[in-house]
């Protein structure tokens, strides 16, 4: 593990003059001069002191992250959390880097990827490619020893009847003009079938577990905790992807379900990008291809997504495995009940395939269309239509968000 | 009566211990810490020709996350700020005469007999930005603690004086990091600003501009206040200590499961299985109703101060509680321990020394104590 010093150190500047601190004035002078001592012992005979000042420079943006609403929060902020991050990271694979420091480095780089925003041409990006390849992937015979059983975990999963009266229309490639005539204009939701299989998810890169644990194993992403995100008990937690898979998808014994939902892995996980492509039909749209949002799905059967609705239109990819969904259109709003909260008005009270016909009499009147999508299809749902989402079993999915 | 001022916690700019700043390793003080002896500021004062003979002790002090400042007493009357840490100088010829300070990152306040002066606080230098005349001919006059003034109080940025009701009869006030809270002559407490985290103690995580009275605390009067980063908490007549908001570190001193994770991760590595703090299952993430705390059983708690992520508290007999975050030193006992109960700060009790005040900075912690032979019993 010698040459880990020397390869993280190859990513930053060569010397301390060329490495950039400029923010605002939002930053005051005391959390730059805190940066500033962080990034001279980075580069002086002291680099492993520079953690803890890395620490406080964590600790101080942090706070600032939570003060006030995310979306106010200013952006000098986040980019100092980089900075604190990236001292912290390289710091740590000072001198004698364990495979656990290795770890904690690629952790720590990922913190800042999931919290703070983009800096010096995403040197932390760049820091996690080097560091990837000095974590020791295990050789076989190690596999065979792992304490986890090499079955999936089992769940009881209840098997939709779909109505064929009912089912969502499927279309194989359309032009298009005539998805926009037949399906965007109109608000129809479609199934389209032959429009993804290309992808290298299918082919070369068949996405599995094994090819996932290889990709990104030692990342940290945030896993939902709790089988739907409007029960009491949800919550939120950061894990490895390793650690999601051992204890979620393999199952060791949690009780709860544990769902990788709408995260951004694509912007994290580069290499996972290459395996997809933006559907051609979101040329049809007024927004840039930048401003398309690419969410990742990934969990065990049983994972659900209450019956909600989002301000964009989406393209929901089915990679691996199959999911049932029910869509109501927004005119059924009234029947859906949505919940009072600001935070959940976008969300309906109703337990779609168990409703309480005593508290919410109408729900039963709305009208609905339903599908099961199988891998390889994707589902067109139309800007504000509401869709509840189950996996029937392990399933890996694809959300594209665009205007 | 000799009262000494200690401080610990988070020391990265030697706010606390000016001696340490280059020592790579002592970004935080562990142990409490006489300020006194450490402090340059007697030299300063005497070299300016302010009494010379006579010994300056320490009247008040408050932090910001990477300052603190001092004011001093000299023969009882001339007073002086002294600023430690970030970019540290002393402010004598302006500071002389303030009777009270106020400390955040960019400002540093001062209130004199007759006027508030404002300095803004760049990196070689401080600039009076605001200044204004107080209006003591009413009654409450200088009576009043900053950051309120007459008519009002001082924000932590422009505009600085803001209107508050005189139907509001405003005795106390505490500025967190971004909600208030205020304490009128009947004892009634009132807050507003930022509720996301249940700050406001209303029951809810909704923002308010204007103050309201906090309902669940009616009928029982109050006789102190504080706020912290996302937390707040009062002292009831009576001594009985309320407190709620976030609590992401134990500071609200009822049982936080991030710490509980946190504890277990660092006792699988180092191989323990002992617990600390609370070990209940329930776990309270965010206490949008006042909480009652018991800090010790057997007395009442005189005063409270509340850091950015813990809380400190004073009872009756003299004794300092501290809980909350305590990655830089700040709760005081030897450790980088976070704990989400109440812990007595031993380095008082067993010195045998009475604890009178206490003023939390974000990361760190400042107290007053006298030895305990010369408190009356």
């Amino acid at each position: 593990m010698a040459h880990v010093w020397g390869d993280v150190m190859a990513v930053l500047p060569v010397t301390e003059t060329e490495f950039p601190l400029v923010f605002s004035e939002v930053v005051e002078p005391s959390v730059l001069a805190m940066l500033e001592l962080s990034r001279k012992e980075l580069y002086s005979s002291f680099s492993s002191y520079c953690i803890e000042k890395a620490q406080v420079i964590i600790d101080y943006s942090w706070e600032k992250l939570n003060t006030g609403t995310w979306r106010d929060v200013d952006k000098e902020w986040r980019r100092v959390y980089s900075y604190g991050c990236l001292f912290k990271a390289v710091g740590t694979c000072h001198g004698e880097a364990s495979q656990d420091k290795v770890q904690a480095a690629i952790k720590t780089c990922d913190m800042g990827l999931l919290m703070g925003a983009s800096i010096m041409d995403n040197v932390l990006q760049r820091l996690i490619g080097v560091l990837k390849n000095k974590v020791k992937i295990p050789s076989k015979v190690e596999d065979s020893e792992q304490p986890y059983p090499k079955k999936l975990r089992k769940e009881f999963i209840l098997k939709p009847i779909i109505n064929p009266a009912l089912s969502v229309q499927r279309v194989r490639c359309p032009a298009l003009e005539s998805f926009r005539s037949e399906f965007l204009e109109p608000k129809m939701p479609v199934i389209l079938e032959g429009t993804i299989e290309h992808w290298p998810a299918f082919r070369e890169h068949t996405w599995s577990i094994e090819y996932l644990r290889a990709v990104a194993g030692c990342r940290t992403v945030p896993v939902e905790l709790g089988s739907r995100y409007t029960d009491e008990e949800w919550s939120q937690k950061l894990l490895t992807v390793n650690e999601f898979i051992d204890r979620y998808i393999m199952g060791q014994g949690e009780a709860a379900t544990g769902y990788l939902a709408q995260h951004q892995l694509f912007d994290q996980v580069p290499e996972l990008k290459e395996d997809i492509r933006i559907p051609d039909y979101c040329c049809l749209g007024e927004g840039d291809e930048d401003d398309i949002t690419i969410n990742a799905w990934i969990g065990p059967g049983g994972t659900i997504s209450p019956l909600h609705q989002d301000p964009e239109q989406n393209f929901l990819a089915q990679v691996v495995g199959r999911k049932y969904i029910r869509l109501y259109s927004p005119e059924e709003r009234e029947k859906l009940y949505p919940h009072q909260s600001e935070l959940l008005h976008n969300t309906s009270q109703v337990d779609v395939e168990n409703p309480d016909v005593v508290q919410f009499p109408d729900f039963l009147k709305a009208s609905y269309q339903e599908c099961v999508l199988e891998p390889g299809e994707v589902l067109f749902i139309p800007k504000q239509h509401w869709h509840y989402v189950r996996s029937l079993e392990l399933s890996f999915s694809v959300s594209f968000w665009w205007s | 009566m000799s009262v000494n001022w200690f401080g610990f916690g988070f020391n990265g700019f030697g706010q606390i211990d000016p001696q340490r700043k280059d020592e790579q390793k002592d970004i935080r003080v562990l142990r409490p810490v006489v300020l006194d002896s450490l402090c340059t500021c007697a030299q300063t004062f005497s070299r300016t020709g302010l009494s010379p003979e006579q010994k300056t002790e320490i009247q008040k002090v408050v932090a910001s996350w990477s300052r603190s400042a001092v004011i001093h007493i000299s023969g009882g009357e001339l007073r002086g700020v002294c600023v430690h840490g970030a970019e540290s100088g002393v402010l004598v010829s302006e500071s002389e005469g303030c009777e009270d300070a106020l400390l955040t990152e960019s400002f540093l306040t001062l209130r004199f007999t007759h006027t508030v002066k404002c300095w803004s606080l760049h990196r070689n230098s401080r600039e009076l930005v605001w200044s204004e005349e107080l209006n003591t001919t009413e009654k409450t006059g200088n009576a009043l603690q900053l950051p309120l003034v007459p008519g009002g109080y001082i924000g932590s940025k422009p505009p600085f004086f803001r209107p508050l009701s005189p139907h509001l009869q405003a005795v106390s006030l505490a500025l967190g990091t971004e909600h208030a809270v205020l304490l009128t002559a009947s004892g009634t407490v009132y807050t507003w600003g930022h509720g996301s985290h249940g700050q406001l103690g209303h029951g809810t995580l909704v923002s308010g501009d204007e103050p309201r009275a906090v309902e669940a605390l009616w009928g029982v009067p109050m006789k102190s206040v504080a706020a912290g980063g996302w937390h707040s908490a009062c002292i009831s007549a009576g001594g009985d200590l309320y407190v709620w908001g976030w609590n992401e570190s134990g500071q609200i001193g009822l049982p936080s499961k991030g710490l509980r994770e946190e504890s277990q991760r660092e006792e699988e590595s180092i191989e323990k299985d002992k617990l600390k703090g609370n070990t209940s299952d329930v776990f309270i993430s965010i206490q949008a109703f006042p909480a009652l705390v018991d800090v010790s059983e057997a007395s009442e708690i005189n005063k409270v101060s509340c850091g950015s992520r813990h809380t400190a508290a004073i009872t009756s007999t003299g004794d300092l509680y501290t809980w909350g975050w305590g990655l830089y030193g700040q709760l005081g006992h030897g450790s980088r321990c976070s704990s989400d109960e109440p812990k007595i700060v031993d380095f008082f009790s067993d010195g045998r020394m009475s604890v009178e005040d206490v003023v939390c900075g974000l990361w760190n912690t400042f107290v007053s104590a006298v030895p305990r032979d010369r408190v009356p019993s």
